[in-house]
């Protein structure tokens, strides 16, 4: 978990050096970009499938302000009650109200990182409302008094081992055993009956669907479901990009979504919730809220980051990075992580505050190549560095190395001298190819090691070749 | 001053240029949301099978879904299937029933399954509306027959669905929910094996809240939902 005020460089370096994080992060994160590929291989209509997926939220997007009003108006004919929220703190606001005024003491929650956006979890607290975290893995979280380390996975960054001494310290009955189906029993245990006692049930949506008023959530657990049904209110909070115009539209991303975020064809548990409980029904919510949140997006669509509210939270940009795989997600300090986090942490947080995390990144493409609504996350992040330099957020240092490189590559003589003796100066620190270590490089040589340069730098190879002189590889 | 809504709404005109919806403009919106839809075909995934029975049975019992098939001749011979299923499972043959009257109906003692109202942890036996063949999955709605928490609480949950109500595609099941009138129901639950988690180590446990296990048993023949 992130100390509070430390930097990005601070965390990932902390992150780099955690084996134990590495080995947790590799058990999931590699099964999970397995399984995709595997998902997507039985699927040879994906490539079409990621194209309606695309245009279907691009129509949304252009169309936003029809599909929030059309939804809004059959959601109130559902019975249920919709709210607006700005900011983070009015939609932390309003579900705390719903909650007081209901003198609800236990609240039940189901995942959904739109509640960690707007704080949602610290604001029940800080009301002295009891929480039940119901997923399994944030139910890990919230007993390690820990945040989410990635948005499908949110436990990722625990091994089995320690989540074993979690459950042993802090159920009443504890696990038989450190195996997994033993952990899991431990909680079924010891959630069953806070589902059925809670007061308020919280879930967020994956869609929102505009011609019926419906929310989707969808799960593996079926915790949405026992969060939901049993208590007397549930309430609903959902970013206002899930739109989408039908419930055949959020199939066709259903596909999707599924596949890209866990290899599954289908959850186990894809559930509409259309409005509060019905004259007769057996069971069901009395109250049915739904808290509709900009915090940003509004502003995202302004300032042309529309493509980013195409994103189904499918975390595959994340389990295929090079960089998450690295640090995981708690090293990024935010809500969100890895490739979608770094374009949208940015814009709910402020640039001022982020500008590493859109410098965090390789750009080797590979988080845009599996999105499956094509999101052009390497541009975007681009965009971010673009306009932290035009702001001037970048430090002195950096400001200053890019000026010096800027010099060079404007005066070719000086660069080739340049490049000349950097070649020479690291072949003096090289074995057997490699350089483990070299003054003023420990960022990079602590991790792993450089490839020793060749003799020559290539414009010399080049001006050799070009004279018809054997090169450095003799070739 | 003006309420958040107005100015969400406000901000979303703004940044998209637009002036106000006419009839028009939104009839238009509503030909392009369906146009979008025109090939969905090569959009989604070829049922293996011909047959679409056969494909929702494979696709039910295959690795995805891990569920167990079965199938009937008529509603008449149920409490016998569940019978066999909880014996060959090693289970106690006491169960809880959807309080539908197709299944109230049914000679359950004859069958020697006691039905009980405990329904936490036990076994639950229910009635599907649908299924469907792309994903295996079954459907149910919340009505005053239909306890959703039936579903949910059980460890054991077995469906049985009319064979007549296997669908296609995802898609057929949207067309049908509209043509049976009831195309949001307060609860609309597509049930897609037993309740999992990957959670720990990205390795599937079956049983993380709800049924460890699900059996599906198709129904030939008339059967009123
Ligand atoms: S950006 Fe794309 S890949 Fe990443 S979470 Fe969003 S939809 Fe999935």
């Amino acid at each position: 978990m992130q100390a509070a005020g430390s930097s990005f460089k601070s965390r990932a370096g902390a992150a780099l050096a955690d084996a134990t994080l590495k080995s947790a992060i590799d058990r999931t994160a590699g099964n999970a970009e397995t399984k995709r590929a595997a998902a997507v291989g039985e699927f040879p209509q994906f490539d079409e499938a990621r194209k309606l997926g695309r245009r279907i939220k691009d129509h949304v997007i252009v169309h936003l302000e029809h599909y929030l009003i059309e939804f809004e108006r059959n959601a109130l004919r559902s019975g249920a009650k919709v709210h607006w929220a700005r900011t983070s703190e009015e939609a932390s606001r309003i579900v705390v109200e719903i909650c007081r005024s209901a003198g609800a003491k236990r609240v039940t929650r189901s995942k959904s990182m739109l509640g960690e956006e707007i704080g949602l979890p610290h604001a029940l607290e800080a009301a002295g409302i009891e929480r039940v975290e119901t997923d399994l893995a944030e139910h890990i979280v919230q007993l390690a008094g820990e945040t989410p380390s990635h948005i499908v996975w949110p436990a990722m960054h625990k091994t089995r081992e320690q989540v074993a001494s979690l459950f042993n310290e802090k159920h009443a009955s504890p696990p038989a055993s450190e195996s997994i189906p033993d952990l899991v029993h431990s909680a079924r245990q010891d959630l069953r009956q806070k589902f059925l006692t809670a007061d308020v049930g919280i879930s967020g949506a994956n869609f929102l669907i505009a011609d019926t008023g419906a929310v989707c959530t969808v799960t593996n657990e079926g915790n949405a479901e026992l969060t939901t049904t049993p208590p007397r209110i549930h309430i609903v909070t959902a970013g206002i990009e899930k739109l989408v115009p039908s419930i055949d539209h959020a199939f066709a991303l259903l596909r999707l979504l599924v596949r890209s975020a866990t290899g599954g064809d289908f959850t186990q548990y894809t559930t509409f919730h259309c409005g509060p409980k019905r004259p007769g029904d057996a069971d069901g919510p009395e109250e049915f809220h739904i808290v509709l949140v900009d915090n940003g997006r509004t502003r995202m669509l302004a300032e042309g980051l529309a493509a980013m509210l195409r994103c189904i939270r499918c975390g595959a940009c994340m389990n295929h990075c090079v960089v998450y795989r690295q640090i995981g997600g708690h090293a990024y300090g935010a809500t969100y992580p890895g490739p979608m986090g770094s374009v949208l942490t940015p814009a709910i947080d402020g640039l001022a505050n982020s500008r590493d995390l859109p410098n965090a990144c390789t750009l080797n493409g590979k988080c845009a190549e599996v999105c499956p609504v094509e999101i052009p996350l390497p541009t975007l992040l681009r965009g971010w560095r673009d306009r932290s330099w035009k702001e001037g957020l970048e430090p002195l240092t950096v400001r200053t190395g890019i000026g010096i490189w800027a010099y060079f590559a404007r005066h070719p003589f000086f660069y080739r001298l340049a490049t000349a003796v950097a070649v020479h100066w690291m072949r003096l620190f090289r074995k057997g190819g490699w350089i483990a270590w070299m003054p003023l490089a420990g960022g990079w040589t602590q991790h792993r090691d450089f490839p020793a340069p060749q003799r020559a730098t290539f414009i010399a190879a080049y001006k050799a070749m070009r004279k018809g002189a054997p090169n450095d590889n003799g070739t | 001053m003006t309420t958040a809504r107005e100015q969400i709404l406000q901000a979303v005109r703004d940044a998209s240029g637009r002036g106000e919806h006419t009839a028009d403009s939104v009839e238009q919106i509503l030909r392009e949301s369906e146009m979008l839809l025109d090939g969905i075909d090569i959009c989604r995934p070829a049922l293996r099978l011909i047959d679409i029975v056969d494909s929702f049975m494979a696709r039910v019992s295959g690795p995805k879904v891990g569920a167990s098939i079965d199938r009937i001749a008529s509603l008449s011979q149920l409490p016998t299937a569940v019978a066999r299923y909880l014996a060959a499972n090693a289970k106690p043959a006491a169960i809880t029933l959807q309080p539908t009257s197709p299944l109230l109906g049914l000679d359950w003692v004859a069958a020697g399954v006691t039905p009980v109202r405990d329904r936490d942890d036990g076994v639950v036996v229910g009635l599907a509306r649908w299924g469907i063949a792309e994903t295996g999955s079954i459907v149910v709605h919340s009505a005053p027959d239909m306890p959703i928490l039936h579903n949910f609480l059980c460890s054991t949950h077995i469906v049985a669905v009319p064979t007549q109500r296997i669908l296609r595609h995802l898609e057929d099941y949207a067309e049908a929910a509209r043509i049976a009138g009831d195309p949001a129901p307060r609860n609309a639950c597509l049930i897609t094996g037993a309740s999992g988690t990957t959670d720990i180590e990205g390795s599937l446990v079956k049983g993380a809240h709800g049924p460890r296990e699900l059996c599906v048993i198709l129904v030939d023949g008339v059967v009123q939902v």
